[in-house]
């Protein structure tokens, strides 16, 4: 029960809620101009938090997750740009609201949403955590191993994008990851003997490159496109409105925890599901999907914000990454010498109620600054990319830098910008590559631990696997993903839809 | 002007929710990267397997070589996708993959990682932004100047002051004029 307290640590320490409300404020604007995602921001951010003590870095990166998920419908709406990967969806209907004149009905209503959306993420994060935790003590080696692996592979399977390009990036980030001494056996591994490449590639750098750099590249295709101003109405929306889509904003915020907390998979990919899903279950709308449906608004909204307690659910319990942004935060919270997994619910659990507290403190300041300070943020969105790149750019050269003082890591970091723009280009996601880079330790870890608890027999591996329940739903699961995408599966299901 | 190449952003892949790239066609220099990302996987394959060999299962060598065999079994598969597939004859490389915006920039970045170490921070993120901006937005020396100065000014004061960020000093001695009004405040206070 005393660790419960904790959960008010946030609001008792003004300090602590000033960075959750500055973090906040920083995400809204940074989800929401184009160019600039919550993965780039907080992994920049962790280079320049990481000599603060762990209770601030957090609260800070927290308030930017949750205010930068949102951010991004608002420029979706205004601009018909999604300002950041999980407000794709809501460009579809948002836009055309906006060209009819009823931009701030829109962003109102997304911002409501979005506020109970990211509530019910968080009620399922703390009513479910703890058991979690307590059933992931029963996990054997293999399971986790087993865990890391689907969640690797999640991100290819249920995007729109090819599962080969993502289990070729995850693969590359695990190799990633492994560089350096092997901390069993002091191997070197992938170090072709260059002294400095026996420490490891340093996981920041790889982050900052292919989030920050690359993505700055990219925008340089549009250097010259100007923003079109909308008008803007009334903001706040009517108790009416909210009432009518309330039963919908359930289904998808559940939609979107679940997503949420698969490992591997957040805010974008619930956003599309939950759009999917709306179109199915909405029979009568009152315009149709496209053409400015409040439906189509309300659900990918709520589900991305759900997905941000939801994905913190597998990172609290089981330390392994919902999406790439709580994959950051394990390295943060790694770097702060905490190490997320089950043994830090029950050896630490004030930290699990202090992250509670600060999601739902960041959730209330997201209603604040997304119902308020709508001139302000016109102007910072018309910000010209011309200058916005640059800085950009400078940002992930001093933020890699920072991390050890190393101009090594500069390179490093420009190397993987280049390498996650190409990618890009010939869609590769990214995401699989940085989960890689992070569980590569955990899953060489298990590996090694489950095998030699076998004796080195891949017979009894597969024994152990195919007799523990747990183990095999795990394993089915990772199987079903490559049957899903063999051709016979594919036929399988057009028969049955038609 | 009715004639200008329109740049498709669908091919840029926002996010790994929908990742860019061409489903039907293949992009200008696909081949050649994926034939690139087929011998990457190979030499690093082959350097996994110079770790430990087949030694043990649990060798510190058995998850590298597993990955990069899983990379280079995909990577093969992509190849033969790709050689499959026709070029497409909307785009080319040097407009929408690497058009000469990017490539400048590129080459910036690389220079900026050159000259950070012997002229220190302040002077080569001034030279960079201001080159940069002026670039990019075509706009006066004057704008160019004070908006690349004062963002730069901006991002020091920040970085430098909040965050307590350490930064390459070079030929300006940054520590000691910060030292300087410190001391000029505990003074006065």
């Amino acid at each position: 029960m005393d660790a419960f307290l904790a959960f008010f640590t946030i609001f008792t320490h003004l300090e602590l809620l000033l960075l959750v409300g500055l973090g906040t404020f920083a995400g809204v604007y940074v989800g929401a101009i184009p160019g600039l995602s919550v993965t780039m921001a907080v992994s920049i951010l962790i280079s320049f938090t990481f000599s603060w003590d762990v209770l601030p870095a957090i609260s800070l990166m927290i308030g930017i997750y949750m205010g930068g998920v949102y951010g991004g419908s608002r420029t979706a709406i205004l601009l018909n740009i999604p300002g950041a990967p999980s407000a794709i969806a809501t460009a579809l209907d948002g836009y055309p609201m906006a060209q009819r004149g009823e931009a701030g009905e829109a962003i109102g209503t997304t911002t409501v949403m979005s506020f109970f959306g990211g509530l019910i993420g968080i009620g399922v994060l703390a009513l479910l955590a703890p058991f979690v935790s307590d059933f992931a003590l029963k996990f054997q080696p293999r399971d986790y191993m087993l865990l890391a692996v689907l969640g690797i592979l999640l991100v290819g399977s249920l995007s729109s994008g090819s599962l080969i390009k993502g289990i070729f990036a995850g693969a590359f980030g695990i190799a990633i990851g492994a560089v350096g001494m092997d901390p069993l056996t002091f191997t070197e591994r992938f170090t072709f003997d260059i002294p400095l490449m026996r420490g490891g590639i340093n996981f920041i750098a790889v982050m900052i490159g292919m989030f920050g750099v690359s993505e700055a590249l990219m925008q340089l295709h549009h250097v010259n496109k100007d923003a079109v101003r909308q008008q803007i109405n009334r903001i706040v929306p009517s108790f009416g409105t909210i009432k009518k889509y309330l039963p919908l904003s359930l289904q998808t915020s559940s939609l979107g925890v679940i997503i949420g907390a698969l490992p591997g998979t957040g805010g974008d990919i619930a956003a599309l599901m939950a759009y999917d899903h709306a179109k199915r279950v909405t029979k009568n709308p009152e315009r149709p999907f496209g053409e400015g449906a409040m439906e189509g608004l309300v659900a990918p909204e709520t589900a991305n914000n759900a997905a941000v307690g939801g994905a913190f659910i597998p990172m609290m319990t089981l330390g392994i990454p919902g999406d790439a942004v709580t994959a950051i935060m394990i390295g943060a919270l790694f770097i702060h010498g905490l190490n997320p997994g089950p043994m830090l619910m029950i050896e630490k659990p004030d930290m699990f109620w202090f992250i509670v507290g600060a999601l739902v403190c960041a959730n209330f300041f997201m209603l604040l600054f997304g119902l308020t300070g709508i001139k302000l943020f016109t102007k910072i969105v018309e910000m010209p990319r011309a200058v916005l790149i640059p800085l950009i750019l400078l940002l992930s050269i001093v933020g890699a830098y920072a991390v050890n003082n190393s101009i090594t890591d500069v390179y490093w970091m420009l190397g993987f910008g280049v390498i996650g723009y190409m990618m890009r280009h010939y869609g590769y996601p990214l995401g699989p590559v940085i989960l890689g880079v992070i569980l590569s330790r955990l899953l060489d870890d298990n590996w090694r631990r489950a095998i030699i608890s076998e004796r080195e027999d891949l017979g009894r591996f597969f024994h152990g696997i195919f007799t523990s329940p747990l183990s095999l739903v795990l394993f089915m699961a990772v199987v079903l993903i490559f049957v899903s995408q063999t051709p016979l599966w594919t036929k399988f299901r057009k028969k049955e839809s038609s | 002007m009715n004639h200008e190449h329109v740049h498709d952003e669908s091919h840029e892949g926002h996010a790994d929710a929908q990742p860019g790239g061409l489903a039907s066609e293949r992009r200008p220099g696909e081949l050649a990267f994926t034939i690139v990302l087929v011998a990457f996987s190979g030499f690093l394959l082959w350097e996994a397997y110079g770790i430990s060999g087949f030694e043990a299962l649990s060798g510190p060598g058995a998850i590298p070589m597993a990955t990069t065999f899983v990379m280079l079994v995909s990577a093969v598969i992509l190849l033969f996708k790709a050689a499959r597939l026709k070029l497409t004859a909307d785009e080319t490389f040097m407009v929408d993959i690497t058009p000469p915006l990017v490539l400048v920039l590129a080459a910036f970045l690389v220079v900026y990682g050159l000259l950070l170490k012997p002229l220190g921070f302040l002077p080569t993120s001034a030279l960079f932004l201001v080159a940069s901006i002026k670039i990019l937005a075509r706009r006066s020396w004057g704008f160019t100047i004070t908006v690349g100065l004062g963002s730069l000014l901006l991002i020091y004061l920040i970085f430098r002051i909040v965050f307590s960020v350490l930064i390459p000093a070079g030929i300006i001695p940054e520590a000691e004029i910060i030292q300087f009004f410190r001391n000029l405040f505990a003074g006065g206070a």
